[in-house]
């Protein structure tokens, strides 16, 4: 996992219902000067993702994009590698993240 | 390998100063990063060799050519940041004034405005006085820090640090609350925040550890010139308690601060006093903190 959300080169997309993988490349993010949390958060809405599971969490910005959008953004999953956090997420050990 | 960021909200807190004496102490188990690029001076207490260095782009800038350029002066017309003024007959671009925004080849009839990627300065990797490694930037006049530099200055460091396994990695953070800031912040695994006890020094703290709060990352807090203003100083360690910062240190006002800094010496290396004492304590209570 990558700790950052904004700056995040790739993004794992699980489909619980299938059971099924598939990415997205972010790599376009390097480009941006500024702003990347909001644009990330933007393609995360393309992708039509419920729920986010992440590192440090979403700046301000990105996660008054990610509030509107309805995700649930799950937090503490910086360190860990993709399995790991998935799995995590399912025993409930992932903090969720609050925009206050 | 932990990421430590240091960052302070209001400046002249004494940060840079506070960071480089921990960069000192921790000697060949720190990768230093400086990603206050604004004003960027951590260079001045380290020594740096400039050793390695790349070229650095961000935004875009407006080039005419001018052997299509009929001079219409239909591009000027739509500038509004008056980045396109007429010189001896010919339009040109303004360099300091153009934001990049693309109007202007959207306009041109004949095509001859192009955007080019903007060299906005360097970034560098040098070995520093204490043997190790510090990754950091300059800016060209009129260029400003961005999110994406930080995150180059950072990611570079954080791949030098885990080719050479080193345990700490120190960045100088940016300054207010904004995108370098959320940059500098994001991967962190402890903050410590640098205050003085004055109403802004207080006031940016509580602004800048929102931002921390938010991201769910540990700080720590050095209140500098703490003897001052004994009774703001209090305000702010009753702060600390009640957001569970923890309370590192209070630095005594001393003029070998500065003199230190006039140097271009670490706090530790210019003087063994009272103020190098606390902050050895402080970096070993640190080390202790982020490796529980």
């Amino acid at each position: 996992m990558d700790p950052r959300f904004g700056r995040t080169e790739y993004i794992l997309v699980y489909d619980e219902e299938n059971d099924s993988l598939s990415h997205f490349d972010n790599r376009e993010i390097n480009n941006e000067a500024h702003g990347a949390g909001p644009k990330t958060a933007k393609n995360l809405f393309d992708l039509g993702a419920d729920v986010l599971l992440t590192g440090n969490g979403p700046g301000g910005n990105a996660a008054a994009v990610l509030e509107k959008a309805g995700t649930k953004i799950y937090i503490g999953a910086g360190e860990m590698n993709v399995q790991q956090a998935l799995e995590a997420y399912r025993d409930g050990q992932l903090k969720k993240f609050v925009n206050s | 390998m932990k990421e430590i960021v240091v960052i302070s909200g209001k400046g002249g807190t004494g940060k840079t100063s506070v960071t480089a004496s921990f960069a000192y102490l921790g000697g060949q188990d720190v990768i230093v990063a400086d990603c206050d690029v604004d004003a960027a001076d951590m260079h001045l207490l380290m020594q740096p060799d400039f050793r390695q260095s790349e070229d650095f782009y961000s935004g875009q800038l407006a080039v005419i050519d001018s052997e299509r350029c009929t001079n219409c002066g239909a591009c000027a017309e739509v500038c509004r940041f008056d980045a396109i003024p007429e010189v001896d007959g010919n339009y040109t671009i303004d360099a300091l004034n153009c934001e990049g925004c693309g109007y202007c080849p959207r306009v041109c009839p004949e095509e001859a405005i192009k955007m080019e990627d903007r060299n906005v300065g360097k970034w560098y990797v040098s070995t520093i006085k204490t043997g190790s490694t510090m990754v950091h930037a300059r800016l060209g006049i009129g260029a400003e820090n961005s999110g994406k530099l930080v995150a180059k200055v950072k990611n570079e460091a954080k791949a030098l640090a885990e080719k050479n396994e080193k345990k700490y990695i120190i960045v100088d953070g940016s300054p207010g609350v904004g995108c370098p800031v959320v940059s500098s912040l994001s991967g962190a695994h402890f903050v410590i925040l640098v205050t003085e006890p004055t109403v802004s020094g207080l006031h940016d703290l509580k602004r800048v550890h929102e931002l921390v709060k938010k991201f769910s990352i540990p700080a720590g807090c050095i209140i500098n010139k703490a003897d001052l203003n004994p009774q703001i100083a209090e305000q702010i360690v009753t702060y600390l308690n009640h957001e569970k910062i923890v309370h590192l240190s209070n630095l005594p006002y001393d003029e070998t601060f500065t003199e230190a800094m006039v140097n271009g010496q670490t706090i530790i290396e210019f003087n063994k006093n009272h103020l190098s004492d606390i902050l050895t304590e402080s970096w070993e209570q640190i080390k202790q903190i982020t490796n529980a």
